[in-house]
């Protein structure tokens, strides 16, 4: 009974003629970080789109704790518990920030609309506890955008956002989060915040396990056990980071095969 | 107008709550309800244009006001959010007693009632277009639906009103889920034109079928009673009158209390900010565990469920209903109601509404000319509001203050 938190086996996508993910496997445990790295276009965040149930794969397998979750639509895979951010930010952006967060909690609440119309007391009541709840988290996160908690979110800073983005996703108390570029447009300075936000949430959050997608070395460093490498949509190599720097395959991937081997 | 959705933003909020102090909660909100309760009169019951225009103008100017001293909006949006039970007992003292203060004037009491209904409409459609984001263009084919299962029912099998508004209800809300469902596919533009369709077919079928007798319509519908009270015949209180309107004036103001209620409540809880988020980002609503298709669905019912009541009020108030009542046009105007008022926030509907049903009445003396009056007035208060009279608030709650 110790099935690894998330198994992909062999996952395929085609977009027309365009093979856009072939055969991707790999094991996430508990309490796990791995990044994936590779060129533009490598077909990385279309892998985070079809474990979280946007794009329906055409073959292959995913299973969360040993349940298979292949193709169920995205709302009921937030529900089996993984979270997920987006490369450009997604945010709700005219609501506030608690809202954002709020509304992250939807996969634990439960009044619909008869209780909101017929029992407003209970609605309400779960709606404020909810409320309190999304505030502690924010605090925890960071005081500043806990005291930012009640303005419009398109209203924060780009570090902030993404903060906000990853409370967002950690209101659903999901098993996995995935980030997709967390520091993308981030300078060094947000991007070692970042690093270290992202070490608060796992200390404090012991099982999550963490699926990131990163261009920024600096960050794939400061988690280097796990690396995954894909190119052209295959999976090239993983590995610790220190092996996967060096790796031939790797290195031509990024530098062409004539720099390398030149 | 919300007081708990109503609230300054962090810089703004220690300011007004200074100001505070110098004039009392209640002393705003009476000043403000009585004079507009009095403008509103004016504006109903004067037939000397300039008048009439003047209180456009006194409302515009409040606008501009509220625009370039956004701090005095806070304010009252404070004030009304504070003294909330003076606000609701005197508001509701004015609407019971306005009938008689208008002097039992029955056009003026028909306009209010046309109005109200409009509000109730709006307020339907403000749960997709403005929480959702969902172009629904089938407001007025749900109007229809509910006017024509309340009337066939009272007319060939004798059900009374009060048997006939649950049942238009149903029918309508059935009709809704009908449309959400094929319409869940499409999105936007596309969405849109689905709606589209659906009421013109809608209004082709009333045409067309027998048993809707046609573009002739149905006629005689009998009016409501309450306890042996006959909606027609005139209210007496202490020797005071009003007209037969009145009836449905108080009918419809029970109608739009319920719909405010349910407005409010369906905003402030779970549903409304899933809602909300679908309409800000409907890829991101759908990882935190939304499921869309679901709450599209939803909208469209509660859309049609109001819609349909107000219909069913519709019928029994005129007594005559035709194909004509419920064109793609009326869709138009409720989503205009809409647009104008302020998306997502009850209070700018519901003016939205009353201010597009008694321009083009009140400026009948432009005669053809009126409609392009009424859409220039239209677009000055939107140049003056481009958000809508009255935007969207964020909201307020718990968070830990």
């Amino acid at each position: 009974m110790s099935a690894p938190l998330l198994q992909v086996r062999d996952l395929t996508i085609r977009f027309g003629g365009l093979v856009a993910v072939s055969e991707v496997g790999f094991d996430l445990g508990h309490d796990e970080v791995m990044c994936i790295i590779g060129p533009n276009g490598a077909g990385k965040s279309t892998l985070f789109n079809m474990i979280s149930g946007i794009y329906r794969p055409t073959a292959g397998t995913i299973a969360l704790e040993g349940r298979d979750i292949t193709g169920m639509p995205a709302h009921r895979v937030a529900v089996a518990g993984i979270a997920r951010t987006f490369q450009s930010s997604r945010l709700f952006g005219a609501l506030t920030v608690l809202d954002n967060v709020v509304i992250g909690m939807h996969a634990r609440t439960r009044s619909g609309v008869l209780d909101a119309l017929l029992r407003p007391r209970r609605a309400r009541a779960e709606l404020r506890e909810a409320a309190d709840r999304a505030a502690d988290l924010l605090r925890s996160l960071s005081e500043d955008l806990w005291a930012r908690r009640h303005e419009q979110a398109a209203a924060l800073p780009q570090a902030d956002r993404r903060r906000l983005e990853i409370a967002r996703a950690l209101a659903s108390e999901p098993r996995l989060i995935m980030l997709d570029e967390p520091s993308s447009g981030m300078d060094d300075r947000d991007t070692d915040a970042l690093i270290s936000d992202i070490r608060a949430v796992m200390a404090g959050r012991p099982g999550l396990s963490f699926l990131i997608i990163e261009h920024d070395m600096r960050l794939v460093g400061a988690f280097p056990e796990r690396v995954m490498v894909i190119d052209h949509g295959q999976k090239l190599i993983e590995d610790d980071f220190a092996a996967v720097r060096v790796a031939p395959r790797v290195q031509e991937a990024y530098l062409g095969y004539k720099a390398v081997h030149a | 107008m919300n007081p708990e959705t109503a609230t300054p933003r962090a810089p703004g909020a220690p300011a007004a709550a200074a100001r505070g102090g110098r004039l009392p909660d209640h002393l705003i909100v009476a000043a403000i309800e009585l004079v507009g309760a009095w403008l509103l009169a004016v504006f109903l019951l004067s037939r000397t244009t300039w008048l009439i225009v003047l209180v456009l103008a006194l409302f515009g100017a409040a606008l501009v006001v509220m625009r370039l001293r956004p701090a005095i909006e806070e304010r009252i949006v404070a004030a009304f959010g504070r003294a909330r039970i003076t606000a609701l007992v005197l508001g509701g003292a004015i609407v019971l007693a306005y009938p008689f203060l208008l002097g039992g004037n029955s056009y003026a009491i028909h306009i209010l009632i046309i109005g109200q209904l409009y509000a109730v409409l709006a307020l339907a459609l403000n749960f997709q277009l403005g929480s959702a984001n969902i172009p629904n263009f089938a407001t007025g084919a749900s109007y229809g639906i509910g006017a024509y299962t309340s009337a066939l029912l009272a007319v060939t099998f004798g059900v009374s009103f009060w048997l006939t508004l649950p049942a238009a209800a149903a029918v309508a809300t059935f009709f809704g889920f009908v449309i959400g469902f094929p319409s869940m596919r499409t999105r936007d533009t596309y969405l849109a034109l689905v709606t589209i369709a659906f009421a013109v077919v809608v209004h082709q079928l009333m045409n067309n079928f027998e048993w809707t007798g046609g573009p002739n319509g149905l006629v005689g519908i009998p009016a409501p009673s309450l306890f042996g009270h006959s909606f027609n015949s005139p209210i007496e209180i202490f020797g005071y009158r009003a007209p037969g309107q009145a009836n449905f004036y108080y009918l419809a103001v029970a109608l739009m209390v319920l719909s405010i209620v349910s407005a409010r409540r369906l905003h402030d809880s779970r549903v409304g900010l899933a809602w909300n988020a679908l309409r800000e980002d409907e890829l991101a609503a759908r990882c935190q565990g939304i499921n869309v298709v679901w709450f599209k669905m939803l909208a469209f019912g509660v859309d049609a469920f109001l819609a349909a009541f107000a219909g069913t009020v519709y019928a029994f108030y005129v007594g005559y209903i035709s194909p004509d009542n419920f064109t793609f046009l009326v869709s138009v105007t409720i989503m205009t109601m809409v647009i104008v008022g302020g998306m997502d926030n009850a209070f700018g509907v519901i003016v939205g509404a009353f201010l597009l049903t008694m321009l083009p009445e009140k400026l009948r003396v432009f005669n053809d000319y009126r409609l392009l009056f009424v859409s220039a007035l239209v677009i000055l208060f939107l140049i003056l509001r481009p958000q809508g009279l009255f935007p969207q608030r964020l909201r307020v709650y718990g968070g830990r203050k």
